[in-house]
């Protein structure tokens, strides 16, 4: 079987695939409990976050433990344009925009810095964030935080509430979940790649790495903007308490655990934040943050692709000798080597696939 | 003035706090070139560690001594079991175990000793004494005093003993001193132990003031990271300079800038930073880094 072949057919069942997908998510809200959607909700705001987080860190390598801060930016920005009458698609992109503003900023001055101090710098987000917010009292409504409603169903609808914000938050996430992967796979991702390698080497490639820093913490500012609109949109209501410090820790927990440098791990990721607190909470909450390091450490020790490379892990460790064979077979084919000696694989599986292909060549 | 002398003089004693800390992460660097932020975070355990000995029925000072042992013995054993892995690889991977280690070790002093915040005993007596007409807290001062004495103690292990020149090889280039048959791996095991030492003592220090939680050093070592950035990550004492200016000149702030306030003064190093990363890219002490390909 020829492999262009196989590529076509792995083209279409992941076509097939993505379209299940789709109608599985357009169909979900309308047969889930409410409960359910809710949880699928918030699972989309974190991923978003943590979609941006994986572009400034995953793809590009900078450590960043500042990503909540622009989270919670999101949020407040939606809460006042909400509140003041704003049309919704105005806040939406306001909420984005002035995350990535922010963003800029911080990064024009911490990425001078190399390596290790972006994460020192960007440290001090959540810890000045939350004193900043609420001292802003007239903007943020103080430690009382601000609540704003603009996500009920309309009548038309007919749908819950659950369900229609439902549909937002997957049109949001879908969109910022397309861009993305167009994004980290085409000249820019390219740049992301060669900055984390190295730097010395980008440069000499005409790649600026400063450029490029500036760059990837900016659109993972954008995106913890977005996630801040949603968030807003899900559970309407904002606190100081969104972006403290434990909170940025969690997130970037998440997006090691789902996995660094993979936009499918980014889903994992939000999955993670949202489900595994849930699940500790109903235990023990004291044992969240406990559980949290150790998922974290296991997953660096055992896994370093994280959760999204597990099926991969599982496909080495279960099917080796299959696996080897289909890649060397175009090479014995082509050499046409006959004795088994010179072999690398020295199992009865070898010798089996010899007969076969003496039978196949000339 | 005298307001003033007392911030000066409170601000010397935070700032010692945070100097000791930033100096832990600068040990930790030299010897193995990453950033340990769960510094903060081990120096809580240390603390809780000198607690549960107080709770007994021992002397403070005993407890102490018996926290900062066994907080040498912790650091060692995360350096072999946990770092290890980490040191020659990636510096990104690296820092997020040692996040981890930070969630972690905060997770365990939660789970045993809970949120709620306890109160610490403390090694000196809460009275005032008069300087220059200002009250100041004998608390602030032996504070500082007793971390400056610790600091001038580590410097004469580095420059005037065997240990601290091995200790100074193996940061420098670990390959030459294990071809000059240092024990490499033993000795970044005691530059943890040691870097775990100095957090525990500035844990048990500052443990009085801020009462027991398992988050107490998250805002210190904050601030102990905007003053390794503003020393240099490879200058000792432009650390500690750093620290103690951060402590004196927030506190100023505090009071003398109401548009920044009490609530508001943590922000104060990071716009320093900002100001002298446009200036100063290299840190207020340390040296130009020349990267070979």
């Amino acid at each position: 079987m020829s492999t262009a072949a196989a590529t076509v057919r792995r083209r279409r069942v992941r076509l097939v695939l993505v379209a299940v997908v789709a109608v599985l998510l357009v169909a979900a809200p309308l047969i889930l409990p409410a409960f359910a959607n809710q949880t699928l909700v918030r699972i989309g705001v974190y991923a978003v976050a943590v979609l941006g987080l994986n572009i400034i860190m995953g793809y590009t390598g900078q450590v960043n433990l500042g990503q909540i801060f622009f989270v919670g930016l999101g949020a407040y920005v939606t809460a006042y344009g909400v509140n003041h009458g704003w049309n919704i698609l105005l806040v939406f992109v306001a909420a984005c925009a002035i995350a990535g503003v922010v963003g800029l900023l911080v990064a024009l001055a911490a990425a001078r810095l190399g390596g290790l101090a972006i994460a020192m710098v960007t440290i001090a987000l959540p810890i000045v964030g939350v004193p900043l917010a609420k001292r802003l009292a007239d903007f943020t409504g103080g430690s009382q935080g601000v609540s704003a409603r603009f996500t009920d169903a309309p009548d038309w609808s007919g749908l819950a509430n659950d369900q229609w914000q439902f549909y937002i938050v997957l049109v949001v996430v879908a969109g910022a979940f397309l861009l993305a992967r167009s994004l980290v796979h085409g000249k820019y991702g390219r740049a992301f790649a060669a900055v984390r390698e190295n730097e010395a080497v980008a440069a000499s490639m005409g790649i600026s790495p400063y450029r490029t820093k500036v760059l990837a913490f900016t659109i993972a500012s954008v995106f913890g903007g977005a996630s801040g609109f949603l968030y807003l949109a899900a559970v309407q209501y904002t606190s100081p308490e969104t972006l403290s410090f434990g909170h940025s820790i969690s997130l970037l927990a998440a997006m090691v655990i789902g996995g660094a440098g993979s936009i499918a791990g980014s889903l994992l990721g939000g999955a993670y934040y949202v489900l595994v607190p849930q699940l500790t909470n109903a235990i023990d909450p004291n044992l969240t943050t406990v559980s949290q390091g150790a998922i974290l450490l296991a997953v660096l020790f055992l896994l370093p692709g994280g959760l999204v490379s597990l099926p991969r892990v599982v496909r080495r460790l279960t099917r080796r000798p299959p696996a080897r064979r289909s890649i060397s077979r175009p090479a014995a084919e082509t050499s046409q080597q006959t004795t088994p000696a010179h072999r690398p694989v020295p199992d009865a599986a070898p010798e089996e696939r010899e007969q076969t292909e003496r039978q196949d060549g000339p | 003035m005298e307001t003033f002398i007392q911030l000066v003089v409170d601000g010397l004693a935070t700032g010692s706090i945070y100097a000791a800390l930033a100096l832990a992460i600068v040990l930790v660097n030299q010897a193995t070139g990453l950033i340990n932020f769960a510094q903060g975070g081990m120096a809580v355990l240390s603390a809780y560690i000198a607690y549960v000995f107080v709770q007994l029925g021992l002397p403070i000072i005993v407890a102490i001594l018996i926290a900062v042992v066994l907080s040498f013995v912790f650091g060692a054993l995360v350096e072999r079991f946990l770092v290890r892995r980490f040191e020659r690889g990636d510096p990104d991977t690296a820092v997020v175990v040692t996040i981890g280690l930070l969630t972690l070790v905060t997770g365990i002093s939660a789970v045993l000793w809970g949120y709620n915040n306890l109160a610490f005993p403390s090694l000196f007596p809460l009275t005032s004494v008069e300087i220059l007409g200002a009250v100041v807290s004998v608390r602030s001062l032996a504070t500082a005093v007793t971390i400056v004495v610790i600091m001038v103690v580590l410097q004469l292990l580095f420059l005037r003993t065997k240990l601290g020149l091995a200790l100074r090889a193996v940061a420098d280039n670990p390959s030459s001193a294990a071809f000059s048959g240092l024990p490499v791996g033993r000795l970044l095991m005691v530059g943890w132990g040691l870097a775990a030492t100095l957090g525990a003592i500035a844990g048990v220090l500052v443990a009085p003031q801020l009462t027991l939680t398992p988050g107490m050093l998250d805002t210190a070592l904050v601030y102990a990271l905007a003053a390794v950035i503003l020393g240099g990550l490879n200058s000792p004492i432009g650390c500690v300079v750093a620290a103690s200016a951060i402590g004196v000149l927030e506190n100023l702030v505090a009071v003398y800038v109401p548009l920044i306030g009490h609530d508001l003064k943590i922000a104060v190093p990071f716009v320093l930073i900002f100001v002298i990363l446009i200036l100063r890219p290299q840190g207020l002490f340390g040296r130009k880094v020349v990267v070979r390909v």
